[in-house]
């Protein structure tokens, strides 16, 4: 034990004097997690993932205007602005019609970033809308227009889009519009249909009736009023295929937090396997060889070391993800409803698998030039592969096939699983087997390789 | 005379064959060493030097022979025999971001010592490595003379009964060479045990009690360095019999 905790120390020392080496345990992933997961939060809001901010400038005041206001409202993830100069959320109180930023100032603000969009209702637009309606149930009854030439073509909203928006969030909010134009068509000509029918139904009575026609005409019209139950006719209903709904909505830091975290974790390979190399190289080893201590008791200190290292790393990083995340914009990272242990066998896990590479890479190259250049590549590739940077449901095919095999992607998923999907410690089990397994075969692998190398017989006890 | 006194090494048909590489590096080796004598293990390079250490010291494990040490069999008992010996290698083996004082501290709980026995066996080993005003001082800050003397200070940090010494003097400056000879033949008079390699033939002459120019995994002759002149006439020192007993072509 005293030769343990004296190899702990000693890299412990070796460590903290190591002030490049700790920049890149601490500041790396921290850095990371922070850049990638507001980038990734900006990059949700511009899909529509997050909350939409629309402006809206209603310079018609005729009453479709505020119909329209209303449906956007009422649809979720929806933030409505009708002025520049308020925080939008009173500003979705205030009438309609006041304060109504200058059109080329509204446009700015789009420009600018600072809304998704901006919806114009221009001046005569209910006016222009109505009057279509009527022509259009004019039209079909087969009765010609009252005025033809006083017909109006559709008349149009004005709707601009923050340029840098992608074409699938475009394509949503057109969609979403489209659907409250077409209510508001139905309404529109149902009620000039009600105005239209008295009189459709007279004037067919008068024409059947021969020569009690005129006796028809100077008849009042019928009193018909058509009410139309506002009811849907057709609706569907979201349901979760969880048994127990999501609490909260996975977001850029639910995916991001655990993610770079545990890239931080398995990047702590590259200075235990410095640390190794050195140890070989300067003769450190074989000096230590000769001593009355086993050798996997020097090496367990050296590894417990490193691991004390990722639990701080990992701590850290959830701490960003907790307090600091949110100071700059971004959702707090949430631990999820499982009990707190169950994430930190998760983390032990990774840890274990990570120290574990870093054992055989520390071993099984040759120089320090080899640890720093294969190292580093083999994390990244394994981070890629395993869901760290693009969540793995998002890569091809074939590359989800081989993401099987990345032991990030085991934590990954193990993290997901608590963090987002509401698992416990049997649904992560599975993963956690796995990281085991590939921390005892790297182990086992560095054994093996330190037995035929340095061995050609050598003892490691 | 010799066979009164005791025998602190014993290693006997020592044969050690590297894969691949076809002349064993060391090939059926017989060695004896007396407690508290220097006995200087001389040979030029590839001659085998680092590899019969490297199994006395029990780093390494023969492919055939036996060895003892202080009575103690190292390949039945090895963790017994580690706590007798000490290892002097040839590189600097320590750590350059730590201190001297670090350094020390961690082969010595490595050895086992603790309490007063680690400070009192740093102090030592500090005092004799002539760092005691340097104790705290990162080994990256060092000269190489003082490096090659905390490299020999961390191998006796433990006081061992048995010390295998590697090349310790090898580049490094007078001042600093004369130091460790002078604490070698200290640590002689407190009753250990040594091996010592070097190419310094004059050092081994003036130091060791016994030499054996040993080649291609053989000893070639052995014995007290006068007695080996004596019989060996037309050599007017240990460096002229070794160059004729091992020739003058290069061993790179």
């Amino acid at each position: 034990m005293l030769q343990f905790l004296a190899a702990a120390h000693k890299e412990i020392l070796l460590l903290r004097r190591d002030r490049i080496g700790l920049l890149v345990l601490f500041l790396m992933p921290a850095l990371l997690v922070l850049v990638i997961t507001l980038v990734q939060n900006h990059a949700t809001r511009t899909i529509g993932e997050s909350s939409t901010d629309i402006l809206f400038i209603d310079y018609d005041n005729g009453g479709i205007g505020d119909r329209l206001a209303r449906a956007l409202s009422k649809a979720e993830g929806v933030s409505l602005t009708r002025t520049l100069d308020q925080n939008p959320d009173q500003a979705s109180d205030q009438a309609p019609g006041s304060r109504k930023p200058a059109r080329k100032r509204a446009l700015r603000a789009v420009a600018r970033g600072d809304f998704q969009l901006c919806l114009i209702i221009p001046k005569g637009m209910s006016d222009n809308v109505r009057q279509t309606a009527r022509d259009s149930a004019l039209e079909a009854f087969s009765m010609t227009a009252e005025d033809e030439s006083a017909a109006s073509p559709a008349a149009d909203l004005e709707l601009y889009f923050d340029p840098t928006l992608l074409p699938s969030f475009r394509s949503t909010v057109k969609n979403l519009l489209q659907l409250m134009i077409v209510g508001i068509e139905v309404e529109e000509k149902a009620a000039a249909l009600s105005e239209l029918l008295p009189r459709k139904i007279r004037d067919a009575l008068a024409e059947a009736s021969g020569p009690m026609a005129p006796m028809l005409s100077s008849m009042p019209e019928p009193d018909i009023e058509i009410k139309w139950n506002p009811r849907p006719i057709m609706s569907f209903r979201e349901i979760s295929a969880l048994e127990t709904p999501l609490e909260k909505t996975p977001n850029a830091v639910q995916q991001n937090v655990p993610a770079w975290a545990l890239f931080g974790v398995f990047f702590i390979a590259l200075p235990m396997a410095g640390s190794f190399v050195k140890e070989r190289i300067y003769g450190l080893q074989y000096r230590m060889l000769s001593m009355p201590v086993m050798y996997p008791t020097i090496a367990g200190g050296k590894v417990f070391a490193f691991m004390l290292v990722c639990v701080v790393q990992f701590a850290v990083i959830l701490c960003i993800g907790k307090w600091l995340l949110p100071l700059l914009g971004a959702p707090s990272f949430d631990m999820g409803a499982a009990a707190p242990w169950t994430a930190i066998v998760v983390a032990l896990s990774a840890i274990l698998a990570a120290t574990g590479y870093g054992i055989l890479l520390g071993t099984a190259v040759r120089t320090y030039e080899q640890a720093s250049m294969f190292g580093p590549i083999s994390i990244v590739i394994a981070s890629a592969l395993g869901g760290i940077m693009v969540p793995v449901w998002a890569m091809p095919r074939l590359l989800q096939k081989i993401s099987v095999f990345s032991p990030l992607c085991w934590a990954q998923n193990a993290f997901l699983d608590i963090f987002v999907r509401g698992g416990d410690i049997r649904s992560v089990s599975g993963d956690i087997t796995r990281l085991l397994i590939f921390a005892v075969a790297c182990i086992a692998i560095a054994w093996r390789v330190h037995h035929r190398r340095a061995g050609r017989g050598a003892r490691l006890n | 005379m010799e066979s009164f006194k005791k025998t602190a090494l014993c290693a006997e048909n020592l044969t050690k064959q590297y894969r691949g590489i076809s002349p064993p590096a060391v090939d059926g080796l017989d060695l004896s060493i007396f407690e508290g004598e220097i006995f200087g293990l001389l040979g030029p390079n590839g001659a085998g030097k680092t590899t019969t250490i490297s199994m006395l010291g029990t780093i390494l494990p023969p492919d055939s022979g036996t060895i003892t040490i202080c009575g103690i069999d190292t390949r039945r008992r090895p963790r017994e025999v580690r706590r007798l010996i000490g290892l002097v290698p040839q590189d600097i083996a320590l750590y350059p971001e730590l201190t001297a004082r670090e350094n020390l501290s961690f082969f010595a709980r490595l050895h086992g010592l603790r309490g007063e026995w680690l400070k009192e066996g740093i102090r030592k080993a500090l005092s004799a490595a002539g760092l005691s005003t340097r104790a705290h001082q990162k080994v990256s800050t060092f000269s190489g003379g003082m490096k090659r003397r905390l490299n020999l200070a961390a191998g006796m940090v433990h006081s061992p009964r048995f010390l295998f010494l590697d090349e310790p003097t090898v580049g490094i400056d007078a001042q600093s060479r004369e130091l460790i000879l002078g604490k070698l033949q200290e640590i002689r008079q407190s009753g250990a045990t040594m091996l010592y390699t070097t190419h310094y033939m004059e050092e081994a002459e003036t130091l060791c009690d016994r030499v054996a120019i040993m080649d291609r995994g053989k000893i070639l002759v052995h014995g007290a360095p006068r007695k080996l002149l004596a019989s060996h006439p037309g050599c007017r020192n240990l460096g002229e019999l070794f160059l004729e007993l091992t020739g003058k072509e290069l061993r790179d």
